[in-house]
């Protein structure tokens, strides 16, 4: 009996370490290894391509400090943040809320459809806004000749940001509204009935019952939010380069160039480990308000 | 009362309408352009004549440079994703298996490898990530397998294991059923639900990514559909026609599988959140 035993546990035993082997060699060649290399590239000079690397030690976390564009992608960080967080936020509360007093026969299908702009690729909507935001398009033309306002969307240091903004927001929101139906859902009908009774409604219950019973979907939706803002790229690449004057670039943006369009790779993977840091702590500090916001409402 | 309750109900509709109408419009304004004539192209908002032109322009008629590109990208985009997401969900699911239900001895080991991951941003890794795939540059494996493994999915599945009871697989063991047997014939129907969500969302990642299959895959036969149409719509010259055209098949695809799957995705977001 023990023998057998024995026998079944080292056969559960292979078996595991044959079901994580192909993750773990992934892991060592794509995670591992990239990692210390990244560590080791980082205190070097080096273009990409050749075969000489200088040993320049901190030189390169040093020169950060004076960059412009690490600056920019730093403060855009927390530009994008805070505008993306909100913003999501309220329109997926907004279309979760819109969506979860339908008729039932609808709502499935209505929270399906706003989910759409989620899956629309990042360069699909560039194409679309790109052209929509054309000096002779169908919507510049109609506000030049009806309001006489010229706008260059994209060039203008007013707009471009907000542009990237909006879309973001407009990917997003149909997204998270998901996430917030379904915590809005989980709510049970005993308090719904409570809230009836003591006539609470309206924006009264919204804001004393129904947003502290969701707080953890909430906390959910701005770490997603969060790592979402950190993670800009495709918009800004294909419409604005970054401009105009760095307002619109993120780290992704500028870890790229720096790599791969100006073969300063060891740079750019100081870059990258700085942006790390500066994702980690960050969601560190949320982590920290969330918590304290959770455990407020008892969670 | 009756009646008060329906006239919130059909103005609070209405809202949400007009809401989603707003949320739709880019699609709508994209597949308008797409059947355009090519000089009223962004000057209408109403559908204005109607010509095939763009999605013939994109079959290599009208004047393409490679006449077949656009097919061949298409063709790219559904090579390169659909292995990725079919090895995520495969890898998923064992590694979840293995770690909740077998209680192996790498286990401990397994999780913290993965919780150490989740701490390091993907951007890190780009430049010697790139370095090592470079011999697979401008080759399916060199697209395929850097990015076939997705963290989330492993802890989606791990999560998900975690809530089916035990007995369920042990009474299958007695009865004599090998590990592999157990996972295709029990674990894989079980998690449904997760299964969709995962294989949706990683094929639809990679579907949209950019930046590694540009470094990558920078040869013109190998681009995937999201990156011909970034290289072809930059320079000022481009027709808008044609990118719009290109841009609702590179949008289509996408839709229609999650329509499909919508009825298990919505399960799969409710587990999500637990």
């Amino acid at each position: 009996m023990k023998n057998n035993k024995n026998k079944v546990s080292r056969k559960k035993s292979v078996m595991g370490w044959l079901l994580n082997a192909p993750y773990l060699v992934y892991s060592l060649i794509f995670f591992l290894i990239p990692l210390i290399w990244a560590v080791w590239l980082s205190v070097m000079d080096w273009n990409l391509m050749s075969k000489n690397k200088t040993f320049v030690g901190l030189g390169n976390f040093k020169a950060l400090f004076t960059d412009n564009k690490v600056q920019a992608a730093f403060i855009n960080s927390y530009k994008y943040l805070v505008p993306i967080v909100i913003l999501c936020f309220a329109g997926g509360l907004i279309i979760a809320l819109l969506v979860s007093k339908l008729p039932d026969k609808i709502k499935g299908i209505v929270a399906v459809l706003f989910f759409i702009p989620y899956l629309t690729s990042g360069v699909a909507t560039s194409v679309v806004v790109k052209y929509l935001f054309n000096y002779n398009s169908v919507l510049n033309t109609f506000l030049r000749d009806n309001f006489n306002l010229n706008i260059n969307w994209l060039t203008d240091q007013k707009y471009a940001f907000w542009v990237m903004v909006a879309i973001v927001v407009w990917k997003m929101s149909g997204y998270y509204a998901l996430f917030i139906l379904s915590g809005i859902e989980s709510i049970s009908a005993d308090v719904n009935e409570a809230c009836a009774l003591d006539g609470s409604h309206g924006l009264h219950k919204l804001i004393h019952v129904t947003l502290p019973m969701i707080m953890p979907t909430l906390t959910t939706v701005i770490v997603l939010a969060t790592g979402l803002a950190f993670g800009i790229f495709t918009e800004p690449f294909l419409l604005t380069g970054g401009g105009p004057n760095l307002s619109t670039t993120s780290w992704q943006l500028e870890i790229y160039n720096t790599s791969f369009t100006r073969f300063q790779s060891g740079y750019g993977a100081a870059m990258a480990i700085a942006s790390a840091i500066q994702i980690f702590i960050t969601l560190r500090i949320i982590n920290f308000i969330t918590d304290k916001l959770n455990h407020k409402f008892g969670f | 009362m009756k009646k008060k309750i329906s006239l919130k109900t059909v103005i609070i509709t209405i809202i949400t309408l007009v809401l989603l109408a707003i949320s739709l419009f880019p699609f709508y304004y994209m597949v308008i352009q797409s059947f355009t004539q090519w000089d009223m192209v962004d000057k209408v908002l109403v559908p204005h004549g109607f010509t095939l032109r763009s999605y013939e322009y994109l079959i290599g008629r009208g004047g393409a440079t490679n006449s077949l590109m656009w097919v061949k990208a298409l063709l790219n985009s559904f090579i390169v994703s659909f292995p990725t997401a079919v090895i995520s969900v495969a890898i998923g699911l064992g590694i979840g298996y293995s770690v909740v239900k077998l209680q192996f001895k790498g286990e401990k080991f397994i999780m913290n490898s993965l919780l150490f991951q989740m701490f390091f941003p993907a951007i890190i890794l780009l430049v010697p990530r790139y370095m090592i795939a470079k011999p697979l540059a401008n080759n399916y494996a060199g697209m395929i397998i850097p990015l076939c493994i997705s963290i989330w999915a492993i802890f989606m599945y791990i999560n998900y294991f975690k809530t089916i009871p035990n007995d369920v697989f042990e009474a299958a063991r007695i009865d004599g059923a090998s590990d592999l047997r157990i996972l295709a014939k029990i674990a894989f129907p079980i998690t449904k639900s997760v299964t969709t969500i995962v294989f949706l969302s990683i094929f639809m990642q990679r579907w949209s990514e950019l930046m590694w299959d540009m470094l990558i895959a920078p040869d013109i036969k190998m681009q995937t559909l999201n990156v011909l149409i970034s290289t072809q719509f930059k320079p000022m010259g481009a027709f808008p026609g044609p990118m719009y055209a290109a841009s609702v098949i590179l949008t289509l695809p996408i839709i229609i599988l999650f329509l499909c799957f919508s009825k298990y995705f919505k399960e799969g977001i409710s587990f999500m959140l637990k």
